[in-house]
């Protein structure tokens, strides 16, 4: 029995997709089994072809899979689309309408009236999906009664009519399924470890990440793919004492958070890119004044409107660099969802403790995806809090003390004998503005002191992971969720007989020196896989340490493809061989 | 001369770097004395400003100060609050950050009704940057950014914060220290978003809007018997094109910012409890 099951449900957005996927998803996961999904939005508000593909695992799994093993398609345009993805011995399941094509490598196909069923024996067009639900508990053999407590959750609070038309549509589909599609494949729900796990989105994972690190103060304007974030948090940061404002426009929201953060709140803001583009001014505001503040931008095919459904990896340099003049932030970018949940927390720990701006970079697709995490992941994250001072009586207090520590305590507004001044203006130790040539060097020095002191905070230390054969000398640097597809080739690459090695640093600013230096002198070619079309990483890491990379970029709104690093690593290897080369890392 | 003194502990002893003449002073010793008059804490005073001449006097006083950029200075007074609603907040800024980059927060501090004061300094012009025209510049249009006249016509900051709805809505003039002090207090008495527009003449750049003389000329008190509820009226007065009126326009009531999220958090408790271990159930 195959361990892992890549199943696509593809069909119109409106009939129930999504939902026969996050039913799948949930009853895996209360199995034990390990999910990652990938799932395509619309670009229309109703109607448009969509998709959610689940991959279920008895493994922990980087990446939604290539190839799908278990399609289902609920109309023409459906099989039309997601037909060339099916693994040439994979199963098809469809509505009994549509045609197939001619040639079959192998498939099994499976039909099933599934809109006749549901119009015309329940008399609910809408419970098709659910039809569909009742059909695959047949063929994978998934457990009907966990199916049907799920349900009766869902519906619960519909009514009773509801409730019954669904379990009648999950039955009929079922007994359908049972005895008209006598099963001829082999693929079944994977054996989940029995232990629980929770499931949840990027955005889902972002939100627990905040509120379980003590943010407490939201500010926000709605934005595709981002808004999941904010509405979360309007639904629960208020049980927890916290607030969600959504505010005019993101230049409100980023300057709410700064009014808050300075007040002593941790305070967040989410946004994509554009957002971003428009806070740029206020991050360099949070970077002079010295307070803390987590920005995340769920990116989104740019430039401008660009694609706001489809993922990309393309606001990197934004992040690094957006705000005029020599602005000091942190900019950290998670993996999978569970990293997520990490790096949110570890964002508020950076920030609080070394006062400055943190940006964390997402992307649509890990946003949206689904995932299966931990709960102990949860229980386990990064601790930091802002150095706070007890001002003495009579004595002006000295905000932005130059001293041997670059952080400089602050003191709350409220704070007896705190009062001091906090500008985006240069200033000096008390806060007041300052223009003379000594002071904007020390202040400048000050603040990028800062920068120096996170890169070797144990805090960081286990955010740059190692991956492969440390001995090979094809290397891969990668951020954010490519780290998923990098993965995976690492391990086909190994079946294939090729080693390979990565470095996936979540910390793209200040970059984790050491660890790079290191690699880069074991390897001899480096590959930067990522969603954009400059190379953005590899141009960063290109000026800063003076090394050849090989990009591999993409711009189609999707993921990396494992294959498509595949190529990559075979092609490097390959010429490794041809001519005697050197190691780099002498530079930097 | 005690008065004196009590007020000038809110000064912090930084010099003010505004021109001679300017109606600043005035504005900053208003300030000052109504602080005094209402014994606030200095701990617990915080003002909040963008960019501009007016927007640098939070360094002059005793107290917590965020000069901030550009026309921010509302939301990032809306965020202190929001995080320590102890505090007595208030946002200063003059007619460019407050009508020009900084017009779209306006609004929707007022309907949000925040509980802060914000004065709102009208001179007129652009003074910092030294002489270009402000949404609210009219009697003098030849500025060094036009030339040949203005484009377009004047706001005027008063009636638009009573239609966006601010809760108090008054209008000073800094020659006229006693009766603006008296405002700013009621404004920071107020419950909710108080708006104080204060006209003050730039000595440097714009002496014929803001003209003292002109203005003493044509200022009228808002009648005693004006209802501060009635809007419509309030509105009439503010908008008067003959005489420069100078008073409360508006005062009401409703629920502030803090109300709503005090009555959001009850809300939400009543859905589920408030600790981690809810809050990961649903993803169980």
């Amino acid at each position: 029995m195959q361990s892992d099951l890549v199943l696509r449900v593809a069909g119109e957005s409106g009939e129930g997709v999504i939902t026969i996927g996050e039913t799948l998803c949930k009853i895996a996961a209360r199995e034990g089994i390990h999910i990652v999904t990938f799932r395509t939005f619309p670009a229309e508000i109703k109607g448009g072809s969509c998709m959610i593909q689940v991959r279920l695992s008895e493994r922990r799994i980087p990446y939604h899979g290539e190839g799908v093993d278990f399609l289902v398609c609920l109309n023409q345009d459906a099989v039309d689309e997601n037909l060339p993805d099916l693994k040439e011995h994979g199963v098809l399941l469809c509505e009994a309408e549509c045609d197939l094509p001619e040639k079959n490598p192998g498939w099994t196909a499976y039909k099933a009236p599934f809109d006749r069923i549901a119009t015309r024996e329940i008399g609910s067009r809408i419970s098709k999906n659910i039809v569909v639900l009742g059909a695959l508990s047949h063929l994978l053999s998934l457990p009907k009664e966990t199916i049907e407590k799920f349900i009766s959750e869902k519906f619960a609070r519909k009514g009773k009519t509801v409730l019954d038309h669904n379990l009648d549509a999950l039955q009929r589909g079922f007994d359908f399924a049972r005895s008209h599609l006598a099963k001829k494949d082999s693929y079944r729900l994977p054996k989940g470890s029995g232990r629980k796990r929770l499931l949840m989105t990027g955005n889902e994972a972002i939100a627990i990440g905040a509120t379980a690190a003590g943010m407490r103060y939201f500010f926000g304007y709605p934005i595709t793919p981002a808004s999941e974030i904010m509405e979360w948090l309007a639904a629960h940061l208020p049980k927890m004492g916290g607030v969600v404002l959504q505010t005019e426009d993101e230049i409100s929201a980023i300057c709410s958070v700064a009014g808050a953060s300075w007040a002593g709140g941790k305070s967040m803001t989410s946004t994509s890119g554009p957002g971003l583009s428009l806070m740029s001014e206020t991050i360099g505001l949070l970077s002079m004044a010295e307070i803390p503040a987590v920005i995340v931008d769920s990116q989104r095919g740019g430039p401008s409107t660009g694609m706001p459904t489809k993922t990309e990896q393309s606001d990197l340099l934004l992040a690094l660099y957006g705000s005029h003049g020599d602005a000091t932030r942190v900019v950290m970018a998670p993996t999978s969802v569970s990293d997520s949940l990490r790096v949110t927390a570890l964002a508020f720990a950076v920030a609080e403790k070394y006062q400055l701006p943190v940006i964390m970079l997402v992307d649509q697709a890990l946003s949206a995806r689904l995932e299966t995490v931990d709960r102990e992941t949860v229980e386990r994250l990064p601790q930091g809090s802002r150095s706070c001072a007890s001002p003495a009586d009579g004595a002006p207090f000295v905000r932005y003390q130059l001293g041997a520590s670059a952080v400089s305590p602050a003191a709350l507004p409220g704070t007896r004998g705190g009062e001091h001044m906090v500008t985006g203006m240069e200033h000096d130790e008390r806060g007041n503005f300052a223009c003379d040539e000594e002071t904007h060097t020390a202040m400048t020095v000050k603040r990028f002191r800062k920068l120096a002191a996170i890169e070797s905070d144990p805090l960081v230390a286990e955010f740059c992971t190692r991956l492969g054969d440390e001995n090979s000398e094809v290397g891969i640097v990668t951020w954010g969720s490519s780290a998923g597809p990098v993965e995976e080739a690492l391990a086909i690459a190994k079946g294939l007989g090729i080693s390979a090695q990565a470095i996936i640093p979540r910390i793209l600013n200040p970059l984790p020196h050491q660890e790079l230096k290191t690699f880069f002198g074991k390897v001899k070619r480096v590959i930067v896989p990522e969603l954009n079309f400059v190379g953005q990483l590899a141009t960063l890491l290109r000026s800063t340490y003076r090394i050849p990379t090989i990009g591999l970029t993409k711009v189609k709104g999707v993921p990396l493809a494992p294959s498509e690093i595949v190529e990559k690593i075979v092609e490097a290897e390959s010429t490794l061989n041809a001519r005697s080369t050197r190691a780099y890392g002498r530079a930097g | 001369m005690e008065e004196l003194d009590k007020s000038c502990e809110y000064l912090s002893g930084v010099c003010p770097v505004w021109c001679p003449g300017c109606g600043y002073y005035g504005i900053l010793s208003a300030l000052v004395e109504a602080f005094a008059d209402l014994k606030l804490p200095t701990k617990e005073l915080t003002l909040v400003s963008g960019i501009g001449c007016s927007s640098r006097l939070p360094y002059f006083v005793k107290a917590y100060g965020f000069h901030s950029i550009h026309g921010r200075g509302l939301p990032i007074a809306q965020g202190v609050k929001t995080a320590n609603p102890e505090l007595t907040v208030l946002a200063v800024g003059g007619d460019g950050d407050g009508l020009a980059i900084g017009g779209g927060h306006l609004p929707h501090v007022a309907r949000n009704n925040v509980d802060i004061t914000y004065l709102l300094f009208n001179n007129a012009i652009y003074g910092m940057t030294k002489g270009q025209f402000s949404p609210t510049t009219t009697l003098y249009p030849v500025t060094k950014t036009s030339p040949f006249g203005l484009a377009g016509e004047a706001i005027n900051p008063s009636a638009l914060a009573i239609v966006y709805g601010a809760t108090f809505v008054a209008r000073g003039f800094s020659v006229k220290k006693e009766h603006l002090k008296e405002l700013i207090i009621q404004g920071i008495h107020h419950r909710g978003f108080s708006f104080i527009e204060v006209l003050a003449s730039c000595s440097s750049f714009n002496t014929t809007d803001m003209n003292v003389a002109r203005i003493v000329k044509n200022l009228e008190m808002i009648p005693e018997d004006h209802n501060p509820e009635d809007a419509i009226e309030a509105l009439r007065l503010a908008a008067d094109q003959e005489k420069i009126r100078l008073g409360v326009f508006v005062r009401n009531q409703r629920p502030t910012l803090g109300d709503k999220f005090q009555e959001m958090r009850r809300k939400a408790k009543g859905k589920g409890a408030g600790n981690m271990e809810a809050l990961l159930g649903q993803f169980a």
